[in-house]
């Protein structure tokens, strides 16, 4: 690498001379690192996915949860350095605490992921901090009803229109990916860490951009396709940790919350056979781990 | 003087992506003398190895009771799970006067590891040299938890931390089976037997370097120390002092 | 000489020369809330063998006027507990707020199983309430903490602006504590007789003290909100309207009821 030796990647927010901040692209492999993170925005809700890695067998089993929510109706999972990532999840709540005191509504997500953007980039300017060693995946669902004032006792007149605009819609599924530098972009499906180049081929097959994926199958194919992209890491163990938010509609009405074990387990049964039909050279392997 | 340019402090990134302050850090829990904990469905139990400066000194206390539902065990520097440890009890008590409530203890984990993250980031300070095993019981049962000077925490059946804690881990994965359903007793033989097999040869268990702590179901967070382990080191150990001396006596 | 009570007791202007209160004003004054604006009137609730009824009527009064009249004084908390508010709408309104944010914190870190119970957050409005009125800064309020305490059992307190906290099997703040309380106290006057009633009698006997109130208290309404709370949950109707009122008692009483003249 022609980084190292010259100097310039020895403190953080220092151009190189030809006009690189190494120490944010270092950030960068901490991510690349960490335990495959995907998030799917179907038509009907956003699903996030995680591979954590079972660093040892003493570790309590479906303990250490680590897709986190952030208001009511968001959801954060990362991929990198784990305490980073708590960071991230501390700032977002406060973030979404501070807007909630403002303006006395929940904050958009467009919102939330433009201001952890600001707050990720911040870190790339200056020598006294390092940047994040994450990329994170923010998924949420705005209201698409008419939410009430933080407060609010009762209604306005009960006839009229009361100077709202008849038949205007609003709200609905976001997907969002910040990354170390502070920039982010708006996704159908977004996928980090080490497994994100399978993770990425798997979502693009999914044809997202057309918006007929339904957030039940969105759930089976977050699944699946975290078990594809830990098919490069196959001899460690891992835990799939799966979150989801819905349309006030949908299962969760509007909130960010773990997928229910029995969907979560019918996912994975599903992946699997989907994974051994796909690869009959693996079948054998495949066999074996779900023994265990 | 450095072992590379990367280490000088903890705002760095190293090629690779790591940050080695922190791994440094790491290795000052490696340090300190061990300490283990087990939980069970009903209880949870810390045993910790003490260790004295010299002969003449007292032994350096290794299990801290935070609040009366929890206490927490320490490896590496004793004066950073000090600060740690004060910050947790104006932590709990703080809880129990805003809501009357015990802290649950995922959450007071949470704190600190968010606090000794922060350390990770910023220029000018350094990473806390001690890692922690948090053990108690809340409205959700007895936990374990572990923490570690990067900040990250993890909730565990079993953990031990500290030098040579490998062979105590090692114990503790071959028994794990045992421990959900064990009673307190037993779970406080496997504690001990555990911290055993982490010391060298020429070192055993007394009640003078041996601490155990136990919380359970219904039951506060104690400390035992001095006579108060020796009853669970002979029960642990039966054989240890006469059978040593027997066999001397045969060859 | 002055001889009005105020100077009782104080040094003489004509000896000592007019009071310098120079020393007491530093700066501008500090202003707040003294008096409520938009008020509620009663909350009422009462403790049964599996949990705890309260009810509060719709009404929001500006002074004398029935300002607001679909006000839902009632908030459920979580699935154990509902707070009945008396006092200042818009200092309720900022508790709402205020609670609102300390339940998305709850839900960060646990699960339902773990969650605040009613008497957690009463010990925590009571701190709430008792830093305001140090401050001089009251929240116009009395509370009503209605739901289930950390053992699953029937918990009702109340606490006030002052930060006054009090228990027992039956409660009933404002005008409901001179009309109301009486009774409910008929009916349970201790814990033991609480732990008999049922729930049908614990319901009846809230609407009963709402029909009263209603009659009697000229800042009431006749809608009102009714919640159960239960270890099922919380039951939270509100839009009850008061029924079988009898005005008959109000024959000869002038200026009562909806009568002319």
């Amino acid at each position: 690498m022609t980084s190292i030796g010259t100097g310039y990647d020895l403190s953080n927010s220092v151009f190189s001379p030809d006009g690189r901040n190494f120490q944010v692209e270092y950030a960068v492999k901490a991510v690349e690192n960490g335990g495959t993170a995907i998030g799917i925005r179907c038509k009907d809700g956003v699903v996030l996915a995680l591979e954590k890695l079972v660093a040892s067998k003493l570790v309590k089993p479906g303990a250490n949860k680590r897709i986190a929510t952030v208001d009511r109706n968001m959801g954060v999972v990362s991929a990198g350095l784990l305490p980073d990532g708590r960071h991230f999840v501390a700032r977002a709540r406060d973030e979404a605490a501070s807007w909630r005191r403002l303006y006395k509504a929940p904050i958009p997500t467009a919102a939330l992921a433009d201001r952890m953007g600001s707050y990720v980039q911040a870190h790339t300017l200056y020598s006294s901090v390092r940047p994040f060693g994450v990329t994170a995946i923010l998924a949420g669902w705005d209201s698409e009803a008419e939410v009430p004032v933080d407060g609010q006792v009762g209604y306005g007149p009960a006839s009229g229109a009361g100077g709202k605009k008849e038949g205007a819609t609003h709200g609905g599924p976001f997907l969002y990916m910040i990354e170390p530098s502070g920039m982010y972009w708006g996704y159908y499906g977004a996928a980090t860490g080490k497994g994100r180049q399978a993770a990425k081929s798997e979502l693009e097959k999914l044809n997202l951009a057309a918006g007929n994926l339904t957030l039940e199958q969105g759930v089976k194919e977050a699944a699946r396709i975290i078990y594809v992209a830990h098919e490069d890491s196959k001899d460690k163990e891992f835990e799939l940790e799966m979150t989801w938010v819905s349309s006030l509609k949908g299962p969760t009405k509007g909130r960010h919350e773990e997928v229910p074990r029995e969907v979560r387990e019918e996912a994975e049964k599903w992946a699997k056979k989907s994974l051994e039909s796909n690869g009959e050279e693996d079948e054998e392997d495949e066999e074996d781990k779900m023994e265990e | 003087m450095f072992r590379n340019n990367y280490d000088n402090d903890s705002v760095t990134f190293s090629p690779q992506g790591r940050i080695f302050q922190v791994e440094y850090a790491q290795e000052a829990v490696k340090q300190g003398s061990v300490v283990v904990g087990v939980v069970s469905k009903t209880h949870t139990v810390l045993a910790a190895l003490k260790r004295n400066a010299e002969d003449l000194s007292s032994y350096q206390k290794k299990i801290i009771p935070i609040d009366s539902h929890y206490g927490v065990a320490l490896a590496g520097l004793a004066s950073d799970a000090r600060v740690l440890s004060n910050f947790m009890k104006q932590q709990s008590l703080a809880s129990r006067l805003t809501y009357d409530r015990a802290i649950p203890l995922g959450e007071i984990t949470q704190r600190i590891g968010d606090r000794a993250q922060a350390n990770t980031q910023n220029y000018g300070k350094r990473p806390y040299g001690v890692g922690l095993l948090i053990a108690g019981v809340d409205a959700k049962g007895p936990h374990l938890f572990e923490f570690q000077p990067s900040g990250v925490t993890q909730e565990m059946l079993a953990c031990g931390i500290g030098a040579r804690s490998q062979m105590a881990r090692t114990y503790l994965e071959r028994n794990l089976e045992q421990f959900e359903g064990a009673g307190r007793e037993e779970l406080i033989k496997h504690a001990l037997r555990a911290l055993k097999e982490s010391l060298s040869q020429d070192k055993e268990l007394n009640v003078d370097n041996t601490s155990v702590g136990v919380a359970g179901v219904g039951e506060d967070f104690a400390l035992y120390e001095g006579a108060g382990v020796a009853q669970w080191l002979d029960a642990t150990f039966e054989n240890r002092g006469e059978g040593a001396e027997s066999m001397e006596v045969d060859s | 000489m002055n001889h009005f009570p105020e100077a009782w007791g104080r040094p003489r202007d004509d000896v000592y020369g007019a009071y310098n209160g120079a020393h007491l004003a530093s700066g501008m004054p500090n202003q707040h809330t003294q008096s409520p604006i938009v008020t509620g009137t009663s909350v009422v609730g009462i403790k049964f063998k599996d949990g705890v009824v309260i009810a509060a009527d719709n009404l929001a009064s500006y002074g004398s006027l029935a300002r607001f009249t679909d006000v839902k004084r009632l908030h459920r908390f979580n699935s154990k507990s509902v707070l009945g508010f008396g006092g200042d709408v818009s200092d309720m309104q900022y508790l709402d707020r205020l609670l609102t944010s300390l339940d998305i914190r709850e839900n960060y870190h646990s699960a339902d199983d773990a969650a605040l119970s009613a008497k957690n957050l009463h010990t925590y409005l009571s701190k709430v309430m008792y830093k305001r009125r140090s401050d001089f800064n009251p929240l116009w309020n009395h509370i009503l903490v209605a739901g289930l305490d950390t053992e699953e059992k029937p918990f009702l307190a109340s606490v006030d602006l002052l930060g006054t906290t009090f228990s027992s099997p039956s409660l009933a703040t404002g005008y409901g504590a001179h009309l109301a309380q009486p009774i409910m106290r008929k009916l349970v006057p201790d814990e033991e007789a609480a732990a008999r009633l049922g729930k049908e009698e614990a319901i009846q006997a809230i609407k009963d003290c709402m029909k009263v109130l209603f009659y009697r208290d000229a800042r009431s309404m006749d809608r009102y909100s009714i919640a159960v709370i239960t270890k099922e949950g919380v039951d939270l109707n509100e839009d009850v309207k008061l029924e079988n009122q009898s005005w008959a008692f109000a024959d000869r009483i002038r200026g009562y009821g909806t009568q002319v003249n």
